[in-house]
């Protein structure tokens, strides 16, 4: 008899995890100094891991903003935005907000996830979604949520998206959904031959400008403009939780299909409004936003200065050609342990780890703000050179060259960095994990499997010994003193090797459902 | 009634493809066993088969160990009829290849199949879409990978097992690659010698004379001077095959792999290195046939943990009797001075001293007839042909 508990009680990778020290998540902030810096454990960090682009949530002017909604509107609005839940204040930031994306009409939502769970409300039973493969968990949500049909297209590959397109009913209705800067990779949708496509083939276009609002374009009003193509783009989805400092999302188009997704989305309906602080700190950040263009710039020189920085290095730092800096690590359990040294070091930054990525392909992810300071990203770049050199992230000297960035400046154009074969092959999962044996598998085997194997072995090693050349014997007399150079290392060898067994061997699956 | 003409027949019929094999290309470690593995059941019963290393095999397709991988990109197939192994192919992909002779051909290799004609079809087809589909427009083989390793088809001398690095197979591999629509590209030739008869008088006469005229010294290999030995080695050999068919000189990387797995069962005295006024002009490398110690190991060195495979390879490594003469070359501007015949007289020589009975002189190209004649003159007799086949993709 199986219990539904099951799964969380035979759940092992946390506990692994946590014993191991290398638990990355949920962490506490006791304290924000300026949100470049903030305090964990008592330790002040650097800040590379948030999305807080524009460095906004910690400007006074945006604090005093909240500050002054609560004290007249008070704390929250005590329910949805279709009964009791619209103040003055949405309508005003949904105006505002119409008139900065030059769109007809736009709607806030409590969350930016919420805001893609909308779209569940127009996507009907005979509709059909082409979308990326790489987008948001939210956007997947929502086209899950709704009775339509899911196409998706292997990441940014527009001939793939082409042969969906041209495989689908030319009378279904279509729209393609795509992430305008990628969260993970932090490369660029590619929106002109999507638009081009969609014309072609008479779909609707979505962007997701989480990451591109406030970042991408001329006026920062995300990819559409930055690509010259608002008109072509017929909604644009956005989140306050990012360069606006505050949390919630917008979506933004056709005043019919915007007033339809207000009155028929459930995610608006029963979901209580934007608190006022959030709202006003939005309303306040997107004034700045628009009136102090000289912060988008210096986000866009910090990214450069820090891809390059870490590409000088040896980094991989693979497709991006934005604020978002991933450094490829590969191994899973390396990376905790790079994140790890990161933190005792005193800087913040995200892991990646499969499924948010291929297995074989984690990730370090950064992100900077407009107000981190010269001095704060050089400390950055000097922690990452040394604990990258000492976990054989990157060779023991800089290499002589390196590929020089692009950044996604306005007018330039520019979609994404090549990616290095290593990059290439790891977002396509070709570098996964070889495995091993698993206890489970073990288990299963016959004695005589069992025996082979060990008999592979002893003729392996045979292989080897009969094949050792008089260097490497000189090189064996040296191991017990590389090893003892080495000691230092040797507890984290140690855990990524048996962390790596028992993960193999952890399960999160249901045993009932396995036998 | 008048039949219509029978059209033209330039192509025979393929063979009809079976519909319950599937080709799939070799992803892992267990597949890549599977692959390596899949000859020995093949080949279970023939006399003649010279097992080789599982080890060996299996350094030999990893990318890590191999240097041919740091050009070369080559794809593993598979053809099952169920579960069980029905086949095997390699699409392999040699950049080098391509430059050096200028043309677009790629090559299939470590070719094994069942006596099924479809599956056969089914297996170079998927090497020749894996070639087409990287902008390749004609496919050769088999090569394992290329020329400087084993490659050819074996068409005729069946009868007796093949000499050390040469390639091996069924007799009605030929018709069933013929069956899929290739055609000879070219015919490699072995030879047989015996080295207890006399040499013609005629030859020792003229190698004696050469010697002396052009002040030749022959020398065997110093292998206390490895590393420069090799290079002067190396030198040779790329400048005496330049030319020929086929031939991709060896990166450092790959000429330094061979010749230290081949340090194992060289002996020097059978590697000669012709010098003229002290350079180093002409060199000829004669192996013992190793094939007769690695069939006695029957392909692992170790049977239930324990090292048999290991003991039998020393023990039969002892007794081998035979040889190859493997490769013969001339430096350019050296040639038709006798210093092959010069050559072939002191293996010869010290062959019959050291005790061999014999063995193979191979590969030559069928066209090579200067080669081919100063081995026959030698009272080397045809023994085997080999056949690479091409077909446009």
């Amino acid at each position: 008899m199986s219990d539904v508990f099951d799964k969380c009680s035979n759940w092992k990778d946390y506990r692994i995890a946590k014993a191991t020290g290398l638990y990355p998540y949920f962490r506490v902030i006791e304290a924000s100094h300026g949100a470049t810096e903030v305090e964990i454990e008592g330790k002040r960090v650097i800040m590379v891991g948030s999305n807080n682009y524009l460095g906004l949530s910690a400007d006074p002017r945006v604090k005093e903003a909240a500050i002054k909604a609560t004290e007249k509107f008070g704390t929250t609005c005590s329910g949805s935005r279709l009964l009791n839940g619209t103040l003055a204040l949405h309508e005003e930031l949904e105006g505002r907000l119409a008139k900065f994306l030059n769109r007809e009409s736009a709607l806030v939502i409590s969350t930016g996830f919420q805001t893609n769970l909308a779209l569940a409300s127009i996507l009907g039973r005979h509709d059909i979604v082409f979308s990326d493969r790489q987008n948001h968990a939210s956007l997947v949500d929502g086209i899950r949520l709704s009775f339509a049909t899911e196409r998706k297209f292997r990441h940014n590959d527009m001939d793939h998206l082409e042969q969906l397109l041209s495989l689908a009913d030319p009378n279904a209705g279509k729209i393609i959904i795509t992430d305008g800067v990628f969260s993970m990779e932090g490369d660029v949708c590619n929106l002109p031959r999507i638009t081009e496509l969609a014309k072609q083939y008479n779909a609707r276009v979505m962007t997701d400008d989480a990451h591109a609002m406030g970042v991408l374009g001329e006026k920062g009003r995300g990819t559409s403009e930055y690509f010259g193509l608002e008109k072509e783009t017929d909604l644009v989805m956005g989140t306050f939780s990012k360069s606006f400092a505050s949390l919630g999302g917008v979506l933004s188009g056709p005043f019919d299909v915007i007033n339809y997704i207000r009155h028929k989305s459930r995610s608006v309906i029963f979901s209580a409004s934007m608190t006022p602080a959030s709202i006003a700190s939005a309303l306040k950040a997107l004034e700045i936003i628009e009136a102090e263009p000289q912060r988008r710039a210096r986000l866009l020189d910090i990214a450069e200065k820090m891809h390059n920085g870490f590409r000088a290095m040896g980094f991989d730092t693979g497709v991006s050609v934005s604020p978002v800096v991933p450094v490829h690590i590969g191994d899973q359990v390396k990376c905790f342990r790079f994140w790890r040294a990161l933190h005792e070091a005193g800087v913040f930054a995200n892991p990646v780890i499969p499924p948010a990525v291929e297995a074989g392909h984690a990730l370090i992810r950064t992100s900077y703000m407009a107000t981190h300071t010269d001095a704060q990203l050089d400390r950055v770049l000097d922690t990452f050179e040394t604990i990258g050199r000492k976990l054989g992230v990157i060779p023991e000297t800089r290499p002589t060259v390196y590929e020089p960035v692009q950044i996604a400046r306005p007018g330039t154009s520019v979609r994404s960095n090549k990616a290095s074969e290593k990059w290439a092959a790891g977002s396509a999962g070709l570098l996964a994990d070889k495995g091993g044996i698993t206890l489970e598998q073990l288990q299963r085997m016959s004695s005589r499997e069992v025996a082979g194997k060990i008999f592979d072995a002893v003729e392996q090693l045979t292989w080897r010994a009969a094949n050792l050349q008089p260097e490497d014997l000189r090189q064996l007399r040296s191991a017990p003193m590389k090893l003892w150079e080495k000691r230092g290392t040797l507890p984290g060898l140690l855990l990524e090797k048996g962390a790596h067994f028992f993960m193999r061997n952890g399960t999160d699956g249901n045993p009932a459902e396995r036998s | 009634m008048a039949l219509p003409a029978e059209p033209p027949a330039t192509q025979p019929a393929l063979p009809p493809l079976p519909s319950d094999v599937l080709v799939t290309p070799v992803r892992g470690a267990t597949a890549r066993m599977t692959f390596i593995r899949f000859p020995a059941s093949l080949y279970a019963g023939d006399p003649n088969w010279v097992p080789p290393l599982e080890m060996e095999r299996k350094d030999f397709l990893d990318p890590k160990k191999n240097p041919f991988f740091e050009y070369g990109e080559v794809e593993l197939f598979l053809a099952r009829r169920g579960q069980e192994v029905v086949g095997r192919i390699a699409a392999i992909r040699n950049p080098r290849h391509q430059e050096i002779h200028g043309t677009k051909e790629g090559f299939f290799g470590l070719f094994e199949c069942v006596n099924d004609a479809g599956v056969a079809r089914l297996l170079l087809d998927a090497a020749g879409a894996w070639l087409k589909q990287r902008g390749l427009d004609s496919m050769l083989g088999p090569a394992n990978f290329s020329s400087n390793q084993d490659w050819g088809l074996l068409i005729k001398g069946h009868e007796s097992p093949p000499a050390v690095m040469m390639p091996y197979n069924p007799p009605y591999y030929a018709a069933l690659i013929e069956a899929c629509g290739l055609v000879k590209a070219k015919d490699l030739f072995a030879y047989e010698l015996s080295a207890s008869a006399e040499p013609p008088e005629k030859v020792v006469r003229i190698a004696e004379k050469m010697r002396q005229r052009e002040g030749i010294t022959v020398r065997a290999v110093n292998l206390k001077d490895f590393a420069n030995e090799v290079d002067r080695i190396r030198e040779i050999y790329n400048s005496a095959w330049e030319k020929n068919w086929g031939f991709v000189p060896f990166t450092d990387k790959e000429f330094d792999h061979l010749a230290k797995d081949m340090k194992t069962i060289v002996r020097p005295e059978l590697v000669l290195i012709a010098e003229v006024k002290g350079e180093p002009v002409a060199f000829s490398m004669t192996l013992p046939d190793a094939n007769h110690a690695l069939k006695a190991a029957n392909g692992r060195l170790t049977t239930f943990g324990l090292p048999i495979g290991l003991v039998k390879l020393a023990l039969a490594s002892r007794s081998i009797r035979r040889l190859r003469l493997i490769t013969l070359g001339i430096k350019e501007g050296y040639r038709r001075r006798g210093l092959d015949a010069i050559l072939y007289l002191d293996t010869l020589r010290t062959a019959h001293r050291l005790g061999y009975s014999g063995g193979e002189i191979s590969w030559t190209l069928e066209d090579n007839h200067l080669v081919n004649r100063a081995i026959e003159s030698m009272g080397g007799k045809r023994s085997k042909a080999y056949r690479i086949y091409q077909r446009p993709l």
